[in-house]
């Protein structure tokens, strides 16, 4: 982060930019409006203020294929770059009726045959058709997720640079570690240190907690025992990138049971595995087989996630078996993959890991120090 | 109806989650909808009780929570990601708690598809918050009654009235909020950076039991002058700008605005700072002026009051022009939404502000500013919930160093 308000550097951006236009171009989508952060991010570089949770689809950014022109809803011209001026800003509105008419004015739309959202509501699924009364509305999300999937250079050093981020505040969080200290202190403790790296954005803010059965009644709050093991899942977001590393730390390791030390070695081995697995042409039904080879079950949740700007591909887990047999590793990616190996009562070791898959092979984006037994 | 509005000390998510589905299914009676498939996040919240640590908006293909909530009777079904963040306190049955959905993935938009084949009774009407592509892709397992109807306007006509846990919750929200920035302002001096006064406040919000950080905090230095830019699309202030790596100055004014959630409620925090400087006499004009302002306002905030007699009390107060921001409000609602309606004074217009009318109940944020062009200006912001003859306040956090 810089001490002023700046848009994302022009290598970054006009990469992105060009990608977008080709899956416009190969998908015959004239006008994107966009509504995503993600999206908008990418094909602008322009940084935004952050908010967390989801947001309901309005447009927010326009791109017009015949022109490469991109417009965006910004009410100032800090953080964005100079290659859209002031006359494609168009200011916060509450309106929508002011939005349409935006939308209704810009160059270029009023010929356009194929609008492509990255989402809808049914309020837009309404009101758009009236600003594009000849236009086909379609779903550009997939347009999007194509351009996304595999990172430019330039993409690839911000996740590094976002991932460093992300491993200085899990080790100060780890630093703080000790019985009867409390999730909300750790979680407070992650944090700081990331803000204290000009990084104010949590990509996740489960940020410390005690793998193990009631973490909830806990409220985080109650003290750390001596036995617990204890998840430090990290997630920022820097220059608009996610970065995500997990370790699991026992509170005190000389108080951990043969069953907790077992976890630790089964998680090992899956972690070498998945990772290995993380090559070229390898299918995210091969990454939830290395659960079953290892005879664990997968958690859960995904267990490899795209890392990008968000919205990310591919997510990998046990609930969507097609779409895990279909997603193929391909050089360029980088994803967040999880090794999780849980006792049958909730107590869980947890290691998440960036990762580049490159031609050669896996190269692991993160460092940081593990427990083993 | 006139009940007196009480903000209970220990608010009970219980009983606060039967009325809110009262509510919610008064107003899908109102609308005529039989099933709501809620994915915005704060629906969620607001439907089930369910709250956990929000995430970047972008990680909404990896873990979005899901309600769905019929008409009659029984409790809403959440399809969630952190099952173990739902079982506890929220008293849904097992088999109302569910794994996560995926909407926004085709295999998950029919898998949720088929799940609400088997939950809900066939061809009602339905209405949703969101239509991802896959969702509309596998519309006709998902909504065979026809394509659905905005859960906009149900969910926005029950949440308009706050019952009086929600307002208990919502001021424990901001009481954290509050509590997490008196440390904050003893930090600000000359050479501090922006990001260290998040810093701060990111470790003690979550210290003291917030769940998630939901706005990046804003500390603006403010510029003397509007030429000083940025540039505008409106020609008038530039905030909330986005907070870097810069190092606070001497007498610099600072624009605060932040908030956090809590037990699914979103907090604000508006306030001015200076940098190791007291108040100019010129700067102690601005606040007076801000307090006459806001004071002129909250004297014709009442129920029954409608969001034109607070602007017209404004606009008066502030000689004619006016004292808010031409992009955002004078007013805005307060709850599981960081800003949601009634909104007063926005570019909806005069004519809708006419049709605001408030009820008690209601929480209003008002943040009217002083601008000062040479000299900078004031702004911050009070939290107030709407009473049958006027208001309480929910905050109570200082001006310092402005006033007396």
């Amino acid at each position: 982060m810089a001490t002023e308000l700046l848009a994302d550097d022009k290598a970054l951006r006009e990469a992105r930019r060009r990608r977008a236009l080709a899956e416009m171009e190969a998908r015959d989508i004239d006008v994107l409006v966009l509504g995503r952060e993600a999206n908008a991010r990418y094909v602008t570089g322009a940084q935004r203020l952050w908010t967390a949770g989801t947001r309901p689809f309005g447009p927010g950014c326009v791109v017009v294929r015949a022109t490469g022109a991109v417009h965006l809803v910004s009410t100032w011209d800090a953080g964005v770059p100079e290659d859209i001026p002031h006359e494609h800003l168009f200011g916060i509105t509450w309106n929508p009726g002011n939005l349409l008419a935006w939308l209704g004015g810009i160059d270029g739309v009023a010929q356009a045959r194929r609008v492509g959202t990255d989402s809808l509501t049914p309020r837009f699924a309404k009101l758009l058709p009236k600003v594009f009364p000849s236009a086909e509305l379609v779903d550009a999300e997939p347009a999007l997720e194509a351009a996304r999937r595999i990172k430019t250079l330039e993409e690839v050093e911000a996740i590094r640079a976002s991932t460093a981020v992300a491993e200085t505040a899990l080790a100060a969080a780890v630093g703080g570690l000790r019985p009867g200290t409390t999730e909300r202190h750790l979680t407070g403790v992650f944090m700081e240190a990331m803000a204290r790296q000009g990084v104010t954005t949590p990509a996740t803010q489960r940020a410390v907690r005690v793998a193990g059965p009631g973490d909830r009644s806990r409220g985080g709050t109650a003290a750390i025992g001596e036995g617990d093991l204890v998840v430090f899942d990290a997630g920022v977001v820097a220059g608009g990138y996610a970065a995500e590393v997990a370790r699991t730390w026992p509170a005190s390791p000389a108080a951990l049971d043969d069953t907790a030390i077992d976890l630790y070695r089964s998680a090992g081995e899956l972690w070498d595995r998945l990772i290995g697995a993380c090559r070229p042409d390898t299918t995210g039904a091969d990454l939830l087989g290395v659960y079953e080879a290892e005879g664990r079950p997968p958690p859960p949740f995904p267990i490899a996630t795209g890392l990008g700007l968000g919205f990310d591909v591919p997510v990998v887990t046990r609930d969507l078996p097609a779409t895990a047999a279909r997603e193929r590793l391909a050089p360029g990616m980088v994803l967040a993959v999880t090794a999780h190996a849980a006792d049958g009562a909730g107590r869980a070791v947890v290691r998440k890991d960036a990762v580049l898959v490159t031609a050669e092979g896996p190269e692991v984006l993160s460092s940081s120090p593990h427990w083993r037994p | 109806m006139t009940a007196a509005v009480t903000v209970p000390t220990e608010p009970d998510l219980g009983r606060m989650q039967h009325d809110r589905l009262t509510r919610l299914r008064h107003a899908m009676d109102q609308h005529g909808v039989d099933t709501l498939v809620l994915l915005g996040n704060s629906n969620v919240s607001y439907a089930t009780g369910a709250s956990w640590p929000l995430a970047d908006p972008g990680r909404a293909n990896v873990e979005r929570p899901v309600a769905v909530v019929t008409a009659g009777d029984g409790p809403p079904h959440l399809f969630t990601p952190f099952p173990e963040l739902a079982a506890a306190d929220l008293g849904l049955p097992e088999d109302h708690v569910h794994g996560p959905a995926y909407p926004e993935i085709d295999e998950g938009a029919r898998a949720l598809g088929r799940m609400l084949a088997e939950l809900v009774p066939a061809g009602g009407k339905v209405a949703v918050d969101e239509l991802p592509g896959p969702m509309r892709r596998a519309g006709e397992l998902l909504f065979p009654g026809g394509p659905p109807t905005s859960a906009d306007d149900v969910v926005g006509a029950a949440k308009l009235v706050k019952t009086p846990d929600e307002l208990g919750f919502l001021r424990t929200a901001l009481r954290i909020t509050e509590e997490a920035m008196a440390p904050v302002q003893v930090d600000l001096a000359p050479g501090v950076r922006q990001v260290d006064l998040t810093a701060r406040f990111l470790r003690a919000v979550f210290e003291q039991g917030a769940e998630a950080n939901i706005l990046d905090p804003i500390f603006q230095v403010m510029p003397t002058r509007l030429a000083e830019g940025p540039w505008t699309t409106h020609g008038d202030i530039a905030c909330p700008l986005v907070t870097t790596e810069q190092e606070l100055a001497e007498g610099d004014v600072i624009w605060v605005d932040t908030g956090i959630s809590y037990a699914g409620f979103s907090s604000d925090f508006g306030r001015t700072w200076l940098v190791g400087a007291d108040p100019t006499p010129r700067q102690q004009a601005q606040f007076r002026t801000w307090k006459d302002i806001l004071d002129a306002v909250l004297a014709v905030t009442r129920a029954g009051a409608t969001g034109a007699d607070l602007t017209r009390a404004a606009l008066a107060a502030a000689g004619g022009h006016k004292p808010w921001m031409e992009h955002f409000y004078l007013g805005h609602g307060l709850g599981v939404d960081s800003a949601e309606s009634p909104f007063v004074g926005t570019d909806l217009g005069d004519a809708y502000d006419e049709r605001q009318v408030l009820a008690a109940g209601t929480v209003l944020v008002l943040e009217p500013l002083v601008w000062d062009d040479g000299a900078s200006g004031y702004r911050a912001e009070e939290v107030v919930a709407i009473t049958d003859d006027g208001w309480i306040s929910l905050t109570d956090y200082p001006y310092d160093p402005y006033g007396d």
